[in-house]
C-alpha cells in the first residue's frame, strides 16, 4: 500500500510539525512591550522614583499646571480684561459664565487631576522601597505630598464654594482619595466630596510636612521653597495671614533667591532664554520641544512674524480697558503685542516657554499684603516689597502703601497668569459682570462622574 | 484553486458497478468548454447507485452492462447524458449559469454547492467588481450583497470604509469583518500617522479576485469562532487554468470630480448678513453702532476691512469662491495585464496592475502598483501543491483629518472677499512674509503648497499549501501563510504653514515605519463520501496566527532651509519613539455535513479558539453551530411543478465571537512613557480584568431559497435574530481612581433583519436583459449597557441609549425660531409622571433636555444592478442605495450654519434669517458671536437616505472576426461612470459620510467638511490574446 507509505512517511510528520509548532500554549502567553504588569512595576526604589517622574509628567499635562489651570482661572467670567474668539465650546461656556455640566475642561481637569494623585499616591505607598538614604526617602515623600497638595488646592479652588461663601465646614469640596488604586474596584472606590474644610486641612498639613521633607535646592523639582511658598497662597485664601505671611517670609528669607532683574526675561524662557528657568520660578513646569505643552500659549498666544518661535490659537484678545490698571510708564504695560487688529499679552507667546506655578513676586505681595493685615513688619516694611516690584517695572517708588495699593500691585504684576478668578474670590471682588459668588464661576463636577458616582453631590447650578 | 479543491471534496470513489450480463468497459475524458479537464465529475450509469469520478486529467473508466445512459455531472457545470454505446467518449460539459449550481467557498478548503448549502452566504464573484474605480476591494461590495451595509466614508483617497454585516454587533470592538485573503486574516486595520484611519485593503489589487464570499449567519461564520461576529469574506484570488494561454490586457483613463459643491454667500451677502448681526449684537448690548468698541466697528474694520486686506470697502462685490480653489478635477489611469494558464500538471496566474488615481481635493494622489503569481502543482497521484505570492506598492500623498485647518474643505469657511493671493505679496493669503492672520482661519491652500505627508506601503501577501490525498475521500492539506505590511510615513512643514504647524518655525518633518508581520498556518483533513443517499462531508483542523506590529517615529525641527527635507538635515531631533504589540490565536475546529437523498441537510461545526487577548480565567472559547435544510422541490409533490424548479428551506443557529478587543486590554500595567523634563517616568496606565474574554453573538437564521421558471428567477429570503452579550465595554468608573474606565464584558445588543435576493434574467434571446437586487433590513438595538454614558462623535452627539441602535444622535430637540424676537427655541422634552415628555418651547437652552434624535444606521440597504447586452454591446446599470438613516452635520453647520455665531462663511439658507417681528422662518436672527440657535440640537440632523447611480457602464465587443488577422481574440471598448447621480434631500456635499476626524463604532453619520465622493469618469479598452 504504497500511499499508507506515503501517509506514514510524509504526511503524519508534517501534521504533527504543524500541531507542534503552534499547540504550545506558551505561545499565547506574550505581553506588551511598552508596559509592564503593575505587579512588578513598583519593585524598588527606581521603580519608585520613576513613579515620581510619573506625578510630574502628570502634573505637567495641558489640564493641569500645563496651564488649563491658569486659563480657567483667567477666563472664566473675565469680561473685564479679555476678549475670548476662541472656538473651543468648553471655553467659551466658561468665558461667559455658561458652563454646563459637560464642560470639556472641567471634565479634562478633573481626570487628570485625580490620575496624577493615583500616581503621587502609588509613590506615597511605597516609601519603604526607598532604602539608599533617608535624605532621597524625605524628599521622594515631600515632592509627592507637594504634587499632591497642590492638586487639591486648586481643585478645591475651582470646584467648589469659595472661603467665605458659606459654611467651609459644610460646604462639599472634593473627593479625597490618599491611597492607589488597585484591582478591583470596590465600594471604597466611590467616595463622596469630603468638605472643603477637611480638602483645606489635608492641603496645610501635606504642605507642612512637604516643607520640613524637601531639600533646599533640588534640581528643576519641588523644593522646600516652593512648598513653602505653596503653603503661603493656601494660607492666603484661607485668611490666614500671620501663616501666609511666615511662610512667604521664610521663602524671601531662606531660599536667597532674588528677584530677577528685568521683567521681560522673565518670559521667553526658551526663544529668548535657551530654555533656562528663571531663578525667580519658585516652582514651574518645564516645557520643552519634546514634552509637555504650554497651554497658557495655546490660548493666550498667537503667531507673531516677527518673532519666530511664536504660537498660539490667539483665542484671549486683551481689551483696552484692562490698559487702564497700568500707570504711565510702567514697563508692564508695553509688553503686549498688536496683531491682526488686536492685542495680546507678551508673556504667553513662546510655545515652548516654561509654565510659572509660583514665582518670587507673588510671595514679596503676599508678605506685604499679610503684613498690613496683620499689621507687622515681619521680613520687611511693606512699601520696600512694593517698591522693589515696582522697581523693575520702572516705575518710582511710593512714600507708603495702603492694602489697595498692594492688592493692585498684585494685578498688575501677575495678569494673565492665573491669579484673577482665586484673587476676586478671596477678595470678593466682581467678576465682570458676575458677583464673587455666584455659582456660574464655579466648575460643574463633570456629568460623567456624576453619572458614574453616585456618591457625589453637584455644584449649584448644573 | 477553487476548481481543484472541489474536485478533492467531492467522493473518490472507485465502485464496479456488478451489473448481470455482459458488461464493457468504457472510458472517456470529461472537459469543459476551453477542453481544460474537469476534475471530480461524477459519472453514473443510469439507474445504478454508484459511479466513478474522472481523475486529473478528467479521464475516467467505468463498467457498463449492456448499453445503458451515462449521467455525467460536475460541480458548476450543466449534467449531460449519453448513450454508453461506444467504447471512449470526449464529454464537453458547459458551464452552468445559473447561479443555483455555483460552486462557494466555505473556509479551510471547503465548498459547497449553493444548492446544498444551509448557512447564509453571499457570494461577489471578481466579475461583478472588475474595473470599478474603487481602489479597496471592500468599497466594491457595495450594494453587492443583501445584509452588507458599506460607507465609503469620504472622497479621500484610500482612506478607511465602513462594513457592516448584518448591522453593528459591537460597541467598543471593532464591528469590522474578518477578512481571510487565500485561507490567511489578513491585516486590515490602519496604520495611519495623519488624518483619518487609511484601509490596508487597498493594497491588495480587486481584479485579482475571483470571488468573494461572505459569510453572514453563525453556522457559515462558526469555523471562525471567536471572530466571525462579525461576518467573515472569504477572498479567493484567480488560479490558473489548463489550456490556451490567455493574456488579457485593460487600460481605463478618465478624470474625478467632486460629486457636489455647496451653495455658500458671496461677499455681498456676507456683508449685509454679518453687518447686520453686528448691530443686532450691539442691540442686544446697547452699545451705539458707531462707537469704536461696538460690534458694528469691529465687523467693517475687523473682519470686512481686515480679512480682506482693506479691499472690502472699494469693491464690496467681489467674491473669491474658496470652495474652486480647493476642489479640482483628478486624472485616473490604471491599466491592468493578466496571465492565465498552465497544463494538466502546472497551472498558473499572473496579474500586473498600475493605477494613478489623483483625488478631486487638492493635495491628495494615490498610485499603486500590484503583482501577483499563483502557481499550482501536481506532484504525483496523491500530492498537490502550490504558492501565491502578491507584492504591491501603494504611495498615497495625504490630506489632514477633516477636524483639521488645514483639511482643504475647511475654506468654504473662510471669507468670500478674502482675495486668494495677498496684494501685499503676491503670495496665497496667509503666507509669510504676509499678515499671517489672514485669513480668518489658516489657508488650507498653504499646507498643500508648502507640506505634505506622503504614505508608502509594501504588503507581501503568500500562501503555500500542501495537499495530499490520504485515502480515498480523504485529504490532508497544510498551508502556510504570510502577510507582511510595511510602511514609511514622510511629511515635511515649511515655515510658511506655521499658522497650523506651530512646531514648523523652521519647518518640521517626521518619518514614520510600521512593521506588521502576520503569520498563519492552516492544517486540517477533509473527508467527503457518498454512500447511496448519504452524502457525508467533513472537516477537522487546527490554525494558528501569529501578528507582531512595530513601529518607529522620529520627529525633527529647525532645518538649514526648506531645500532640506529630511530628518538627517533637523538640527533638533524633536521626538522619537519606537513600540511593538503583538496578538496571537489558537484553534481547533471541526464542520461535518450530512445530506439525504438529496432532499435533507444537516450540518454542525465547531470552534476552539485561544487568544492572548484574553484573561487568564477564560483563556479558551467554544463556537459551535447546527444548521439544516430541507430541498422541497426535490420531493414528488414539488418535482413536477410547472413554475417551481427549485424550493430550499433552512436554518441555522450558532454562536459566534468577537475576539477583536485589542491587544492586551486585560492586563493591570504601567507604562513607561511618563518623562517629565528629559527624565524618565513610568505610570499606571491600566486597570486590567482576568475575566476578560471576547465578545458573543447568538444567531438564528431561517430562510429560503427559490428558483422558478426553470430558474430563470433565483431568489433567497432570510430572516435572523443576532443576540450579542459579553459586549467588551470602557465601562466609566470614576476618575478618583486615577482611571476613566475599566474593560468589562457586560453588555448585550441585537440586530434583526430580514434580506431579499432577486435574480432574474428578464430576456434571454438576442437582446439579453438580466436584473439583480437585494434588499435588507436591519434593525439593530442596545438592549444593556448597565448604566453606562457612552458617547462620541461631533459635540458627543452619538451615543449608546438602551433600547436603541448603537450611535443615534442623542441631543436637544430643536423648537424653530419665535416670531416675536427672533429666539432659536428648544422644546423642552422634560419627562412628565406619565413617561411622556413635556413640549413647552423655551429659548432657553439648558432648560432642554436631550432625547433620542436620530440614527446614523440606515434601516434599508440595497442595491439593484441591471445588464443588458444586445450583439455585441453591453450595458450595465447599477444603483445603491441607503434608506432611514440620519446625518449630523453640527460639526460644520455650528459655524457655517450658525447665525453668525463665529466670523465664518455662512450657507445659502442663512439669508433667510428673521429679521423682524412676525417672521416664519427657520433661520434664528443673526447676532454677532452670540449663540443664538447654533448649540447642538436636532436642527443639524439631517436625512441621510440617498439612492446613488454608483455604476453604469457601456461597451462595445467588436466582432472577433475583425480581429483575427491583429492576433486578438477579443476586444471590448467601454466608457463607465461612477457615482453619476444621487438622489437625496441632504443638504450639505454627500449623504455617504462618516467623517475621519471622529470616527469610532459610536460615532458613524458626523460629516464634518468631509471630501464628498468621487464623480469618476472613465474610458477604457480591454483586450484578449
Amino acid at each position: 500500500m504504497k500511499i499508507y507509505k506515503s501517509i506514514s512517511n510524509h504526511i503524519l510528520p508534517l501534521f504533527i510539525a504543524a500541531i507542534g509548532f503552534a499547540s504550545c500554549e506558551k505561545q499565547l502567553d506574550i505581553f506588551p512591550t511598552q508596559s509592564i504588569a503593575a505587579e512588578k512595576a513598583m519593585t524598588d526604589e527606581n521603580a519608585v522614583s520613576s513613579t515620581l517622574i510619573g506625578c510630574y509628567d502628570g502634573i505637567q499635562t495641558s489640564s493641569l499646571y500645563g496651564g488649563d489651570i491658569m486659563v480657567l482661572n483667567e477666563i472664566i467670567g473675565n469680561s473685564t480684561n479679555i476678549r475670548f474668539t476662541g472656538t473651543f465650546a468648553g471655553l467659551d461656556q466658561a468665558y461667559r459664565g455658561e458652563m454646563t455640566s459637560n464642560n470639556s475642561f472641567a471634565e479634562a481637569t478633573w481626570g487628570s487631576a485625580y490620575n496624577t494623585i493615583n500616581r503621587c499616591n502609588h509613590v506615597l505607598a511605597n516609601l519603604e522601597k526607598v532604602t539608599s538614604s533617608p535624605e532621597n526617602k524625605s524628599r521622594v515623600e515631600g515632592e509627592a505630598l507637594f504634587l499632591r497638595a497642590s492638586i487639591y488646592f486648586e481643585l478645591v479652588r475651582l470646584y467648589a464654594k469659595a472661603i467665605g461663601d458659606g459654611d467651609a465646614n459644610s460646604n462639599p469640596g472634593v473627593p479625597l482619595v490618599l491611597k492607589p488604586t488597585s484591582n478591583p474596584i470596590t465600594e471604597a472606590d466611590y467616595p463622596s466630596r469630603s468638605s472643603v474644610k477637611q480638602v483645606y486641612d489635608q492641603v496645610v498639613a501635606d504642605l507642612s510636612r512637604a516643607e520640613q521633607l524637601l531639600p533646599e535646592s533640588n534640581s528643576r523639582y519641588a523644593t522646600k521653597w516652593a512648598a513653602a511658598a505653596q503653603s503661603a497662597k493656601v494660607y492666603l485664601t484661607l485668611g490666614m495671614y500671620a501663616d501666609a505671611r511666615d511662610a512667604a517670609d521664610r521663602v524671601i528669607e531662606g531660599s536667597g533667591i532674588e528677584l530677577n532683574q528685568s521683567f521681560e526675561n522673565l518670559w521667553f524662557t526658551y526663544i529668548y532664554g535657551g530654555g533656562q528657568t528663571p531663578a525667580e520660578y519658585i516652582f514651574s513646569i518645564k516645557v520643552t520641544t519634546q514634552d509637555g505643552t504650554n497651554s497658557l500659549n495655546t490660548y493666550f498666544g498667537r503667531t507673531i512674524s516677527d518673532i519666530p518661535g511664536t504660537a498660539g490659537r490667539s483665542d484671549c484678545k486683551v481689551k483696552d480697558a484692562h490698559m487702564d490698571i497700568y500707570e504711565v510708564g510702567d514697563l508692564r504695560s508695553t509688553f503686549f503685542v498688536e496683531s491682526g487688529g488686536a492685542r495680546y499679552t507678551k508673556k504667553h507667546l513662546d510655545q515652548y516657554g516654561d509654565v510659572p506655578v509660583i514665582r518670587l513676586a507673588e510671595l514679596y505681595l503676599i508678605r506685604a499684603e499679610a503684613n498690613i493685615r496683620e499689621s507687622s513688619m515681619v521680613g520687611a516694611d511693606p512699601v520696600d516689597d512694593i517698591n522693589a516690584i515696582r522697581a523693575r517695572a520702572g516705575l518710582a517708588p511710593l512714600a507708603e502703601v495702603t492694602l489697595d495699593d498692594v492688592l493692585h500691585e498684585k494685578m498688575v504684576e501677575l495678569a494673565f497668569e492665573g491669579n484673577y478668578l482665586p484673587e476676586a474670590k478671596r477678595l470678593q471682588r466682581t467678576v465682570g459682570v458676575t458677583p464673587w459668588n455666584s455659582p456660574t464661576l464655579i466648575l460643574p463636577i463633570p456629568q460623567r462622574e456624576m453619572d458614574v458616582n453616585k456618591n457625589l453631590t453637584q455644584n449649584q447650578g448644573y | 484553486m477553487l476548481k481543484k479543491l472541489c474536485g478533492t471534496i467531492l467522493p473518490l470513489l472507485l465502485f464496479v458497478s456488478m451489473g448481470v450480463g455482459q458488461t464493457k468497459s468504457v472510458s472517456g475524458k470529461v472537459t469543459d468548454e476551453n477542453g481544460a479537464p474537469i476534475v471530480g465529475a461524477t459519472i453514473v450509469v443510469k439507474g445504478a447507485k454508484t459511479g466513478v469520478n474522472s481523475d486529473a486529467q478528467g479521464t475516467f473508466t467505468i463498467s457498463v452492462a449492456g448499453n445503458k445512459f451515462l449521467e455525467v455531472t460536475a460541480v458548476g457545470f450543466e449534467s449531460k447524458q449519453i448513450s454508453s454505446n461506444s467504447s471512449s467518449f470526449s464529454i464537453v460539459l458547459k458551464a452552468d449559469v445559473k447561479a443555483l449550481s455555483e460552486v462557494l467557498v466555505t473556509g479551510f478548503g471547503g465548498s459547497q454547492i449553493k444548492r446544498d448549502v444551509t448557512g447564509n452566504i453571499a457570494r461577489v464573484k471578481g466579475k461583478d467588481i472588475e474595473y470599478m474605480p474603487t481602489p479597496s476591494l471592500d468599497a466594491a461590495l457595495q450594494g453587492k450583497a443583501a445584509g452588507v451595509y458599506v460607507n465609503s466614508q469620504s472622497g479621500k483617497l484610500g482612506q478607511a470604509v465602513t462594513v457592516r454585516i448584518r448591522g453593528n454587533s459591537s460597541i467598543s470592538a471593532s464591528s469590522q469583518p474578518l477578512y481571510v485573503l487565500d485561507g490567511v486574516p489578513i491585516t486590515t486595520n490602519s496604520q495611519s500617522n495623519y488624518g483619518g484611519a487609511m484601509n490596508p485593503l487597498s493594497d491588495i489589487n480587486p481584479n485579482d479576485i475571483e470571488s468573494m464570499e461572505v459569510l453572514k449567519d453563525a453556522s457559515a461564520g462558526a469555523i471562525y469562532g471567536s471572530r466571525a461576529a462579525n461576518g467573515v469574506i472569504l477572498i479567493t484570488t484567480k488560479r490558473g487554468k489548463a489550456g490556451k494561454t490567455s493574456v488579457t490586457f485593460n487600460m481605463q483613463s478618465g478624470y474625478s470630480e467632486a460629486t457636489k459643491r455647496l451653495h455658500m454667500l458671496n461677499s455681498q451677502e456676507y456683508g449685509e448678513l454679518v453687518l447686520e448681526a453686528a448691530g443686532n449684537s450691539d442691540a442686544i448690548e446697547g452699545i451705539p453702532v458707531d462707537e469704536p468698541y461696538s460690534y458694528t466697528t469691529y465687523a467693517k474694520e475687523g473682519i470686512l476691512g481686515y480679512y480682506s486686506y482693506g479691499q472690502w470697502a472699494n469693491n464690496p462685490t467681489k467674491t473669491y469662491n474658496w470652495q474652486d480653489k480647493v476642489f479640482q478635477k483628478g486624472p485616473y489611469k490604471q491599466a491592468d495585464l493578466q496571465i492565465r494558464g498552465g497544463n494538466e500538471n502546472t497551472k498558473f496566474y499572473s496579474s500586473f496592475q498600475h493605477l494613478d488615481q489623483t483625488g478631486t481635493i487638492i493635495g491628495n494622489n494615490l498610485i499603486r502598483s500590484t503583482g501577483r503569481l499563483n502557481v499550482d502543482q501536481k506532484a504525483n497521484d496523491w500530492l498537490d501543491l502550490g504558492v501565491s505570492l502578491s507584492l504591491s506598492r501603494t504611495f498615497t500623498v495625504r490630506l489632514p483629518d477633516d477636524n483639521a485647518f488645514s483639511n482643504p474643505l475647511q475654506a468654504v469657511a473662510l471669507s468670500p472677499f478674502t482675495p486668494f493671493l495677498d496684494p501685499n505679496t503676491g503670495l496665497d493669503a496667509g503666507a509669510p512674509p504676509g499678515d499671517v492672520g489672514i485669513p480668518v482661519y489658516y489657508n488650507p491652500v498653504l499646507t498643500v503648497k508648502y507640506g505634505k505627508f506622503t504614505q508608502d506601503v509594501y504588503r507581501t501577501l503568500g500562501n503555500s499549501y500542501l495537499r495530499a490525498k490520504i485515502l480515498p475521500g480523504l485529504t490532508f492539506q497544510t498551508e502556510y501563510g504570510i502577510d507582511y505590511l510595511s510602511q514609511n510615513e514622510e511629511s515635511y512643514f515649511q515655515s510658511q504653514t506655521v499658522r497650523n504647524q506651530s512646531t514648523a518655525v523652521r519647518g518640521v518633518g517626521s518619518n514614520n515605519g510600521a512593521f506588521i508581520t502576520n503569520y498563519n498556518t492552516n492544517s486540517y483533513f477533509n473527508y467527503a463520501k457518498l454512500f447511496g443517499k448519504h452524502n457525508v462531508t467533513a472537516t477537522m483542523g487546527m490554525q494558528y496566527q501569529q501578528s507582531q506590529a512595530k513601529y518607529n517615529y522620529i520627529e525633527g525641527t529647525d532645518f538649514p532651509s526648506d531645500s532640506y527635507q529630511k530628518i538627517a538635515s533637523a538640527a533638533t531631533k524633536s521626538a522619537g519613539s519606537s513600540s511593538q504589540t503583538d496578538f496571537r490565536f489558537l484553534s481547533y475546529f471541526l464542520r461535518s455535513n450530512y445530506t439525504f437523498n438529496k432532499k435533507y441537510i444537516f450540518s454542525a461545526s465547531g470552534r476552539i479558539d485561544e487568544s492572548s487577548r484574553f484573561g487568564k480565567n477564560s483563556r479558551a472559547g467554544f463556537f459551535p453551530a447546527v444548521s439544516g435544510g430541507w430541498i422541497l422541490s426535490n420531493e414528488n409533490f414539488l418535482e413536477k411543478n410547472r413554475y417551481i424548479s427549485f424550493l430550499k428551506l433552512r436554518g441555522s443557529y450558532g454562536i459566534v465571537g468577537n475576539a477583536e478587543i485589542g491587544n492586551f486590554p486585560q492586563l493591570d500595567l504601567f507604562s513607561g512613557d511618563a518623562g517629565y523634563a528629559g527624565v524618565g517616568g513610568q505610570r499606571p496606565s491600566q486597570l486590567g480584568n482576568d475575566d476578560l474574554h471576547w465578545e458573543t453573538t447568538a444567531q438564528m437564521d431561517f430562510g429560503f431559497d427559490f428558483g422558478l421558471l426553470n430558474n430563470r428567477i433565483t431568489g433567497e429570503i432570510d430572516y435572523y435574530n443576532k443576540k450579542t452579550n459579553g459586549l467588551l465595554l470602557n465601562v466609566n468608573i470614576p476618575a478618583t481612581t486615577g482611571f476613566n474606565s475599566q474593560v468589562r464584558n457586560v453588555g448585550n445588543l441585537e440586530n434583526k433583519g430580514f434580506e431579499l435576493v432577486l435574480n432574474s434574467q428578464n430576456l434571454v434571446g438576442a437582446f439579453k436583459w438580466s436584473t439583480n437586487m437585494n434588499i435588507a433590513l436591519n434593525k439593530g438595538k442596545v438592549t444593556n449597557i448597565q448604566g453606562q454614558i457612552i458617547e462620541g462623535g461631533v459635540d458627543k452627539m452619538n451615543r449608546v441609549v438602551e433600547g436603541y441602535p448603537v450611535g443615534v444622535f442623542y441631543t436637544v430637540e430643536f423648537a424653530g425660531v419665535d416670531p416675536q424676537n427672533g429666539d432659536a427655541q428648544f422644546y423642552t422634552n422634560t419627562k412628565k409622571p406619565d413617561g411622556s415628555l413635556e413640549k413647552t418651547k423655551t429659548s432657553n437652552y439648558s432648560e432642554a433636555s436631550r432625547i433620542v434624535s436620530g440614527d446614523p444606521n440606515p434601516d434599508y440597504v440595497f442595491g439593484f444592478t441591471n445588464n443588458f447586452s444586445y450583439k455585441g454591446f453591453d450595458l450595465s446599470v447599477f444603483f445603491n442605495g441607503v434608506l432611514g438613516n440620519q446625518v449630523n452635520i453640527y460639526g460644520m453647520g455650528r459655524y457655517s450654519s450658525a447665525s453668525m455665531r463665529y466670523e465664518d462663511n455662512q450657507t445659502y439658507d442663512q439669508l433667510n434669517r428673521w429679521r423682524k417681528p412676525g417672521d416664519i422662518t427657520n433661520i434664528p436672527q443673526v447676532r454677532l458671536y452670540y449663540t443664538n440657535g447654533a448649540q447642538n440640537s436636532s436642527r443639524y440632523i439631517v436625512n441621510g437616505s440617498y439612492i446613488r447611480l454608483r455604476t453604469v457602464s457601456l461597451g462595445y465587443t467588436i466582432n472577433p472576426k475583425l480581429l483575427t488577422r491583429l492576433k486578438i481574440e477579443k476586444m471590448r471598448v467601454y466608457a463607465s461612470a461612477q457615482n453619476l447621480l444621487t438622489f437625496t434631500k441632504y443638504p450639505y456635499w454627500d449623504p455617504e459620510v462618516n467623517s475621519d476626524g471622529f470616527d469610532s463604532n459610536i460615532s458613524k453619520g458626523n460629516d464634518f467638511y468631509t471630501p464628498p465622493q468621487p464623480r469618476t469618469i472613465l474610458f477604457g479598452v480591454n483586450l484578449s490574446f
